[in-house]
């Protein structure tokens, strides 16, 4: 059982916002504790009167960065794995200024306003009913800002990344500059809100060694040995189990049918990365929809995230078995290859042969989904009634490349095959 | 009239059936709801004595808005019909296998009960109307003065309100043709659903109109200006926890038979099981777990139970749950079943 579940196909879509919503739910429960239910105290943070938003917020970031880190470096976790979001920076900074402005004038964020609904504040229940209504519109608005949201694309980056410095480093760096922030808050709390600090509070005068204290005193040091511990990341050269390469590739398990990437492909998943490890050339020629040319000598360790699901294919299977043994020793933990290669996606998917005469009604019903299929790849199913099996070299016509932009599977001028018309009566 | 035996072999029906839209949905929750209602409304008139003053959101708010809103099902209903003229016919006949006449009589009885129940208090309620409508003060005081016509009311309310909110359940359990429908469980399932929801219905009514520091201003305004108009005095707040407490229950019994649905279609034939699955784990898994059993039920459980322990006051947000729940619980059954098909033994 490999992480991350969703996208290693654990489960799927519907389960996902099942476990999203349990997940969700344990979120809002520690909001609505910190008291974050209530516009009054959350609109106190733009006044400096209460900062206790920044705090719990600062405080979730460099645990899970702190604990990330050791985790990652003590092998305990794949950074590698970890989905980044793309970062996109003139539309995030614009999404970044509305939603502070909205923060500001209706006094909560999404989060937050959920929180508030449930606990049963009305103006809460209206601002989760405008978001809502702004997602509705938001959706009917945005082919026509698809191209705005695409602007500026720096790609999956971090910090550490961007500014070529030592991962560690930015972890302590980052645990100082909470610290700071936090002593910073209870200083502007006493000085905009009169409050006067807790007993055991940072800046409290006691000299006592509080838990406070304590609790920052071992995110410094932890942050400290981030700074020494040099890089998260798994190297090239990690640990292969061959053990384990030679149990996955004497099972099925590393295989998926060429029916089932035809119908993943229909369905318009893009949860997978479809790669062509032939020539250029014969790239050229045909490929199925949507792959990728990276021919078997370019296999390099960074030719994808290692948190994407590969499915290899070449014209029989030696050449992607090849590529999977090489990609799995180093280290992609989710990598399949196309059951066959092209030989069996021509033979089921693009030209798929009619049952015989007496085939059972299942066989009939299944020939007549897989002939919509074919259609929808250019291919024509093989209706020849009689029951020798064909030559297919010499009967197959020739391959011609997929319509215009051939990249991703999108709706074809064949429509989707599977998609029922919904009548009234 | 010749009634269709809705079976296989008909188009629209095989291989799923697509003939229901929203209509079908939006009924069974209203339907559901004003039967709690009525149910709700007759146990209070037989436990109160005749002239006791103080359930007014039960014994009138309760059927009042029930007339208005088994007025919206009926008119759902009426719009999912194909000969809307023909509707008359439906009267013409008494078919006791069928459901459909069954529940097209009942309805028809249901709005004198309503109206009955609505009338015993509603002078006390809205002495504004019955000064410009005397009648309405004749009326309340002949049926108060006789106790046992009290009596009656009440238990006509129940029994209709229970006929009400069974007889959907068994219409949809009848549909042979449709695996997931074909449980026994459903009329009760829908029973206390309906139950649940109009317990939180009445409970949300005596929360808004209750004097609240952080209530918003415009509810204020809207609450006076009804309470001028009406020259009512507030409602009576002390049956809140009364009816939190009836809404739990409610959605206990409600939890434990979608259970029991499950494990019957689970223990069943391969289809019934394919069926199941399909709230499950299939295309409508993430509505059901999050729409029904989470949002619907264990969260509003939760919040009330937090409320009669005092831990928490009394607010809109488990009522407002409970209501969308009741809601998306009718589109969950009536979609998935009908795309649940024996036509799954092929694959």
């Amino acid at each position: 059982m490999n992480a991350p579940f969703f996208k290693y196909g654990m489960f799927g879509d519907e389960m996902s916002l099942v476990v999203a919503f349990a997940i969700g739910i344990g979120f809002g429960f520690f909001l609505e504790r910190a008291g974050f239910g209530k516009a009054r105290l959350l609109a106190a943070q733009f006044y400096f009167r209460d900062l206790r938003v920044l705090k719990v917020m600062f405080t979730a970031i460099i645990t899970a960065m702190v604990g990330s880190f050791l985790l990652a470096r003590f092998g305990l976790l794949d950074l590698s794995l970890v989905y980044l979001t793309p970062t996109f920076l003139v539309p995030q900074i614009v999404g970044g200024l509305i939603l502070g402005f909205g923060f500001i004038i209706g006094g909560y964020c999404p989060g937050t306003s959920c929180v508030s609904a449930a606990t049963g504040r009305v103006d809460g229940m209206v601002y989760l009913a405008g978001m809502i209504g702004g997602l509705v519109g938001f959706a009917e608005f945005y082919p026509r800002i698809a191209h705005l949201v695409k602007l500026t694309p720096l790609g999956q980056v971090t910090l550490a990344e961007q500014f070529n410095i030592p991962y560690g480093l930015l972890v302590f760096a980052v645990v100082l500059m909470a610290l700071g922030a936090f002593v910073a808050a209870e200083w502007a709390e006493g000085r905009f809100g009169g409050k006067t600090p807790d007993a055991d509070s940072l800046l409290a005068p006691a000299r006592r060694f509080t838990p406070v204290r304590k609790f920052a005193a071992v995110l410094a040091v932890l942050g400290l040995v981030a700074a020494f511990a040099g890089s998260p990341y798994r190297t090239a050269l990690a640990r292969v189990d061959t053990r384990q390469l030679a149990l996955d590739a004497g099972t099925k398990a590393d295989h998926v049918m060429p029916a089932e990437l035809a119908d993943w492909l229909v369905e318009g998943r893009n949860d997978f990365l479809v790669v062509d490890v032939r020539e250029p050339a014969e790239f050229a020629a045909y490929h199925i929809p949507g792959a990728l040319n990276v021919p078997l000598a370019a296999l390099t360790p960074d030719f994808a995230r290692r948190n994407e699901r590969i499915i290899f294919y070449s014209d029989g299977g030696i050449h992607a078995a090849q590529a999977w043994f090489l990609i799995r020793a180093l280290g992609f933990p989710s990598v399949y290859m196309l059951f066959g290669g092209l030989e069996e996606w021509k033979d089921t998917v693009l030209f798929p042969a009619a049952p015989l005469a007496d085939a059972s009604a299942k066989d009939r019903i299944d020939f007549a989904r897989r002939s919509a299929v074919a259609k929808y790849f250019g291919g024509t199913p093989r209706t020849g009634t009689d029951a020798t099996p064909v030559a297919p070299a010499a009967t197959l016509p020739k391959l011609a490349l997929p319509p215009p932009t051939a990249a991703p599977a999108g709706p074809n001028s064949v429509p989707a095959p599977k998609k029922k018309k919904k009548e009234g009566c | 009239m010749t009634e269709f035996t809705l079976f296989r072999h008909t188009p629209g029906i095989d291989p799923t059936l697509h003939i229901w839209g929203w209509e079908i949905p939006v009924y069974l929750f209203l339907g559901g709801l004003v039967a709690g209602l009525m149910i709700l409304a007759g146990a209070r008139l037989l436990i109160m004595r005749p002239h006791e003053r103080q359930a007014m959101v039960c014994c009138t708010i309760g059927p009042l808005a029930g007339l208005a809103l088994l007025s919206l099902g009926m008119l759902a209903l009426f719009l999912d019909l194909s000969h809307k003229l023909y509707v008359w016919r439906l009267y013409l006949i008494f078919e006791p296998t069928s459901p459909m006449s069954w529940g097209s009589w009942i309805l028809l009885l249901v709005y004198p009960a309503l109206l009955a129940n609505a009338l015993t208090h509603l002078p006390e309620t809205i002495p504004a109307l019955a000064k410009r409508a005397p009648m309405l003060v004749t009326i309340s005081d002949y049926i108060l003065a006789r106790p046992r016509l009290v009596v009656a009311i009440g238990l006509a309310n129940i029994t209709l309100g229970i006929a009400l909110g069974i007889y959907t359940g068994i219409l949809l359990g009848t549909l042979g043709a449709r695996p997931l429908w074909s449980s026994a469980v459903l009329g009760p399932l829908f029973l206390f659903s309906g139950l649940s929801t109009a317990a939180a219905l009445l409970h949300g009514i005596l929360v808004f109109t209750t004097p609240d520091a952080e209530r918003p201003e415009f509810a204020d305004f809207l609450l006076s200006l009804l309470a001028r108009w009406s020259q009512a005095r507030p409602l009576d707040t002390r049956i809140a926890p009364t009816l939190a407490q009836a809404d739990n229950s409610f959605l206990t019994i409600e939890l434990a038979l979608l259970g029991l649905l499950l494990i019957g279609h689970l223990s069943s034939t391969a289809v019934h099981q394919q069926a199941a699955w399909l709230l499950l784990t299939g295309p409508y898994a993430a509505v059901f777990w999050i729409g029904v059993i989470g949002l619907g039920i264990l969260l509003p459980l939760f919040l009330q139970h937090l409320e009669l322990q005092h831990r928490i006051r009394h607010t809109l947000a488990p009522s407002l749950l409970v209501l969308t729940g009741g809601l998306v619980l009718r589109f969950v059954l009536v979609n998935a079943g009908q795309a649940s098909h024996w036509a799954a033994m092929l694959n």
